[in-house]
């Protein structure tokens, strides 16, 4: 059980840097579908560090929202993320509006001011300073991702990255929150999600496509 | 005795090269379920190249025939670079990551000149595609290079796989993680692999590196893809004996040796599939995209160094 | 000690009067070849000097006569001997050069104004960099301009060389101006212009005196040396003078400006304010990535070489910045090894550069063309001028067993010793620097693969290509003498670097001659030697070639036209940085009202640097709206004129009774 330990706490260790390949990734994908993807991946990980903390800690609570996790944001909300890809019929680009290039060293700089703002907060209640910045790294992208994708379907999907982050700044600061807000938030995430989706219908069905910097005509 | 090793292992990149190329062949027919050619086609080739006559354009100067000489001779150094068998390699301990560079770009350079000798069209247009392609490869080759020096507080190539060799498997650090994913896009573009250009490629207007040796034949279009092979081979080894070095032989016991070779074999043999994979699953970039994807790897090298200093703390 | 400095006075004597007297006074071909015989011996002489001084570090004097109660004298030392080698070293190639350029392109008239000015150039080069007071130095720095300028108008004054010309000359004096300030503000405190008086005064200067003069000299100073946003001279400048003064004034006459700097932020102020090695390296780095991209755009030969000026300059400055920061920091080792990197790379690129133009020469005289478009196939035609100018080329894109990868590597190794720091920004800034200057590296490689390419292979694109023939014997010798430098340097660089670092110990108190020197040295030869052996191995496989016509897609009729272009080469570089070029692009098809059946189409695409139109332009502007304001006071009018007397008087009665 030794080895189970240590590669736990690998687990909790290293899972930043692979959040920052997601992160790369998510900046240079030029497809609904590949974001998707690495969204589930990114959540991956994520599960991977609520049970790697649950079993350190040794909390059933954590296992129970390591399932969770797993459930919706691994499989359930990718899965419903690729139907409504394929009911809405539009094309799979994300039509960004920055070039891959660019948004890769917008994410780089965003990774730095992290570790710059975490730094001197991570010395003070020390918590592991890694995951704490990728977090904040996780928020500011999914909002870049909101910013600068046209598609409303990344705006979604730039909502659970930052939905992701938050997420991970609240497990590595307490350790684990309790269950039900746990599940409070969860939840949450999902209505937000399904009106999310009604009104994407909505938009394509007004305007015939899903690029919200054209609903400027909305403005009368 | 060591240098002895040294030599051995300089022979085992240049000579083991075309097989490299021929095993990567075989796995891709395996992927697309073909039969596939015998894996030692590639030496049959060369030889066949070998006895060939050579042809020069009637415009040419002695860069034409020069041009495929020297690119070989920096293949050739630059593998003397690579430790493969034993943390040591013969110029590893007293050139550093910074001169492989150079001797690189001395062969690419001499390449574009011998397509551009040409006086075609074809050897042009290679050389343009090839200058863009390597100019932006370069930075972040020795950035991620660079960030892997710099945890190892060593600037030669055998001190850094020593150090990685030192190290618990399962300290795999940021900067190792970074660094890997950025040298492996840069290995691909470097040699000329799928993302980015495509080796098997005749089509006039989609060829990158088959355009700059198009006009070569005989025994300099033989030096040209030995070369190419060696190149591969050399990225190969160079992220193996970087990234992943265990297995390599702390002492010259034939034993350690031959465990050495052994790991060596399989550890490439992963890679390789591991390109077979990319190659059979992914289509050519445009070329227009090669920037994106080299500006990730640019990133990822320099997200690299960025670690570095936060490891240090 | 005594021969040394009557040497060094018969060199600079011979310089200065006797050669410029017996070019335009002399009436006979005879005396004029002698001035020119003197001119090349006097440089040998000046070699002689600069090498003993270097090497031996024997410093040499020489007291001049003082003008008024400003001394003037000349000091050799070791900083000084550097530079004087790296003049006398270039000259003299240039000199053997000349003889062969003059003969061929001027009448007597021009050429005896040619070799006066010449001589004249070379000597206030020489005088900044010995001055040991700040009038000597100021004198040769304002000599040097005004001399290059009539250089430049030698082969002709038209309206657009004259406007190039006046651009020159005044952001020349506006350079000038920030040195003058820079060295009159040590007046209050070193009580005259001595360099020593300076240099004891640094230490207890106030910290914004230190700020003001560091920050003078370094706009000064950059002004001369190209750096960008003050480079707007150097493209109109370069390529309009005369090959030989062209390889004089990007090789050697830059080169002033970093002496200049040294001299204030290493000798003087022992590295200026804490953050100026954030500013000088952040103006390499601006000026190396933009002069190379600017210079890949470019198709007339000698104005990419001078774009590459702006780029080496900005290695230079990366160099010098990561030094003054490792100096900040506490770390005179890394410092050393820095500044050693930053002037060799001043000596390579004096070497190679002044190959290349001189290169540039020989091209133009056989083929009376620079644009790249127009040759192509000269190697066949002029193998030694291209095997010499293949030198440079691999020198300047920094290629092993070439010098100017010993310098690049040293940079590197400087960049990389960062991270060893304290300071968290220097801890990240030097080492991703290194990809900086790999992108300066690949680019520049990327560029003279074009301009080898397309001008001396392949095949010719114009009947004047087509006949070139092999330059004069003078300007081969020039070219080789250079291009073996390039060579020798690169394979044994010791030679150079152990006087150099005993220089930058000087220069950095307090350090020790780093290893890496002796490391480079020692790899260097070996490498040299494999690829050699291994190139003569590979003999064996080189078998006769039989000429074969080459692939053109089955379809007869090839033409040169069908190659790639410098434009074209360049092309996919240019749409990848397209952000820095920003080209204003006009079509015009004729007759307009039927586009799609046009008669003639034009295109037209046109390059206005940013700079030229975000930075000058306003400043400009407002200069000249300030001017006609200033233009008002004079109304013609004979009693205005009289009334500002009678104000004058006034003001004058009113400020001495307060002052008082």
């Amino acid at each position: 059980m030794e080895f189970v330990g240590i590669a736990a706490g690998k687990v909790v260790s290293t899972s930043a840097v692979f959040l920052i390949l997601t992160m790369v990734g998510l900046a240079v994908a030029r497809r609904i579908s590949t974001c998707v993807l690495l969204f589930s991946m990114q959540s991956v990980i994520i599960t991977a560090q609520v049970a790697a903390t649950a079993y350190l800690e040794n909390s059933r609570e954590a296992w129970v929202v390591a399932g969770l996790v797993f459930a919706f944001k691994v499989l359930g909300i990718p899965y419903a993320f690729f139907w409504l890809v394929e009911r809405l019929k539009s094309p799979r680009d994300v039509k960004a509006s920055t070039t891959p290039a660019q948004s890769v060293f917008v994410v780089v700089v965003m990774v730095f001011i992290s570790y710059a703002a975490v730094r001197s907060y991570a010395f003070g209640i020390r918590v592991p300073e890694d995951a704490l910045a990728a977090a904040v790294a996780l928020i500011l992208t999914g909002a870049f991702l909101m910013v600068s994708r046209k598609k409303a379907l990344m705006q979604m999907l730039g909502l659970l990255v930052l939905e992701n982050g938050i997420f991970l700044a609240a497990l590595t600061t307490t350790f684990g929150m309790p269950l039900v807000i746990e599940m409070g938030v969860l939840f949450d995430v999902v209505v937000g999600l399904l009106l999310m989706g009604i009104f994407t219908f909505r938009i394509r069905d007004t305007f015939d496509h899903l690029d919200v910097s054209r609903l400027r005509r909305l403005r009368g | 005795m060591t240098m002895a090793l040294g030599a051995a292992q300089v022979l085992i990149l240049i000579l083991g090269a075309p097989l490299a190329r021929g095993i990567i062949a075989r796995i891709k027919a395996w992927f697309q379920r073909r039969q596939g050619a015998s894996i030692w086609r590639p030496y049959a080739e060369l030889g066949k190249l070998f006895q060939k006559e050579d042809l020069a354009p009637p415009t040419s100067s002695l860069i034409f025939i020069l041009a495929p000489r020297v690119m070989f001779a920096a293949a050739l150094a630059v593998a003397a670079f690579v430790p493969v068998l034993q943390p040591f390699a013969l110029f590893g301990s007293v050139g550093d990551f910074v001169l492989m560079v150079y001797l690189l770009a001395l062969g690419r350079f001499f390449l574009a000149l011998g397509a551009l000798d040409g006086g075609g069209a074809f050897g042009g247009m290679g050389a343009s595609r090839d200058a863009l392609i390597s100019t932006l490869a370069e930075a972040p080759l020795l950035l991620a290079l660079a960030a892997v020096s710099i945890s190892a507080r060593s600037a030669s190539i055998t001190g850094i796989v020593g150090w990685t060799l030192r190290q618990n498997f399962f300290e795999i650090s940021a900067v190792h993680i970074l660094a890997f994913a950025a040298l492996g896009m840069v290995a691909l573009a470097e040699s000329g692999r799928m993302p980015v250009d495509n080796p098997t490629t005749h089509l006039e207007l989609t060829m990158i590196h088959e355009a700059m040796t198009l006009e070569y034949s005989g025994p300099s279009l033989a030096l040209l893809e030995w070369a190419g092979a060696v190149k591969l081979n050399i990225m190969l080894a160079l992220l193996i004996s970087l990234f992943g070095p265990w297995g390599m032989a702390g002492s010259l016991a034939p034993a350690a040796l031959g465990i050495a070779l052994g790991a060596y074999l399989l550890k490439m043999l992963v890679l390789m599939a591991l390109l077979a994979v990319i190659e059979s699953s992914m289509a050519k970039l445009r070329m227009y995209r090669v920037p994106d994807f080299l500006g990730v790897a640019a990133a990822l090298s320099v997200l690299a160094v960025f670690f570095t200093m936060i490891a240090k703390r | 000690m005594m021969v040394l400095d009557m040497t060094f006075w018969s060199f600079l004597a011979l310089l200065g009067a006797i050669v410029p007297l017996l070019q335009l006074g002399g009436r006979s071909r005879f005396v004029r070849a002698l001035s020119v015989l003197l001119l090349l011996a006097g440089s040998l002489a000046g070699l002689v000097v600069a090498g003993v001084c270097f090497w031996q570090n024997v410093p040499a004097t020489l007291r001049l006569p003082s003008v008024a109660a400003f001394p003037i004298s000349l000091t050799v030392d070791r900083l000084s001997a550097f530079f004087l080698f790296l003049i006398c070293s270039v000259c003299l190639p240039v000199c053997i050069f000349s003889t062969s350029y003059v003969t061929h392109h001027y009448a007597t008239e021009k050429a005896r104004w040619m070799w006066a000015l010449l001589s004249l150039f070379i000597l206030s080069m020489i005088v900044v960099v010995t001055a040991s007071t700040g009038l000597a130095f100021l004198v040769g720095w304002e000599l040097m301009t005004i001399v290059s300028a009539g250089l430049i108008l030698i082969e002709g004054d038209s309206e657009e060389r004259i406007h190039d010309v006046y651009i020159y000359l005044l952001m020349m004096h506006a350079g000038a101006a920030a040195v003058v300030a820079a060295f009159f503000l040590y007046w209050p405190y070193a009580h005259g212009l001595e360099f020593d008086a300076i240099r004891s005064a640094s230490v207890n200067l106030p910290a914004g005196m230190r700020t003001a003069i560091f920050l003078l000299a370094f706009v000064g100073f950059s002004t001369k040396a190209g750096i960008i946003p003050f480079h707007l001279w150097l493209p109109r400048a370069h390529p309009i003078a005369p090959s030989p003064v062209s390889a004089l004034m990007s090789g050697v006459m830059l080169k002033t400006a970093i002496y200049g700097l040294v001299r204030f932020g290493f000798d003087f102020l022992h590295g200026g304010p804490r953050w100026s090695g954030y500013l000088v390296l952040a103006a390499g780095a601006v000026s190396g990535l933009l002069g190379v991209l600017y210079a890949i755009a470019e198709h007339d030969l000698k104005r990419l070489l001078a774009y590459h000026s702006v780029e080496n300059i900005g290695i230079i400055y990366l160099g010098l910045g990561s030094s003054l920061l490792f100096l900040a920091n506490g770390a005179p080792h890394w410092a050393n090894l820095a500044l050693i990197a930053a002037l060799l790379h001043t000596l390579n690129h004096a070497f190679f550069k002044s190959l290349l133009f001189l290169g540039a020469g020989a091209i133009s005289h056989s083929t009376h063309t620079l644009d790249l478009e127009e040759l192509g196939g000269l190697l066949g035609r002029m193998p030694i001028t291209g095997a010499a100018f293949l030198v440079g080329c691999c020198s300047i894109v920094g290629l092993p067993v070439f010098n100017g990868f010993i310098s690049e590597w040293l940079t590197f190794r400087g960049f990389l010793y960062g991270s060893n720091l304290t300071n968290t920004a220097a801890q990240v800034a030097l080492p991703l620097m290194m990809g900086v200057l790999a992108l300066i590296g690949g680019l520049a490689a990327a560029c003279f693969i074009k301009v080898y390419g397309v001008a001396f292979l392949g095949r010719p694109r114009s009947t004047e290509a087509e006949n070139a023939a092999e330059a004069p014997l003078y300007m081969r010798l020039g070219m080789v003498l250079l291009a073996l430098a390039c060579i020798l340097l690169g394979v044994f660089p010791l030679t150079v670097l152990s006087p150099l670092a005993s220089l930058a110990q000087i220069l950095v108190p307090g350090s020790t001659a780093p290893g890496e020197i002796y490391f480079i040295s020692r790899v260097i030869p070996w490498v040299a030697l494999t690829l050699l052996g291994a190139l003569v191995v590979m003999r064996a496989v080189w078998r006769r070639q039989r000429v074969a016509a080459i692939w053109a897609c089955g379809l007869p009729g090839l033409t040169s036209r069908m190659q790639y272009t410098s434009t074209a080469f360049s092309k996919p570089l240019r749409s990848v940085f397209v952000s820095v070029y920003k080209p204003d692009r006009t079509v015009s098809r004729l007759p307009t009202e039927q586009p799609y059946f046009a008669n003639s189409i034009s295109y037209r695409s046109q390059r206005t640097t940013s700079f030229e139109k975000f930075l000058y332009r306003p400043v400009v502007d407002a200069i000249v709206a300030a001017a006609r304001q200033v233009g008002r006071l004079q109304t013609g009018n004979i009693q205005v004129y009289l009334l500002y007397i009678f104000l004058t008087l006034v003001s004058l009665l009113v400020c001495l009774r307060f002052l008082r």
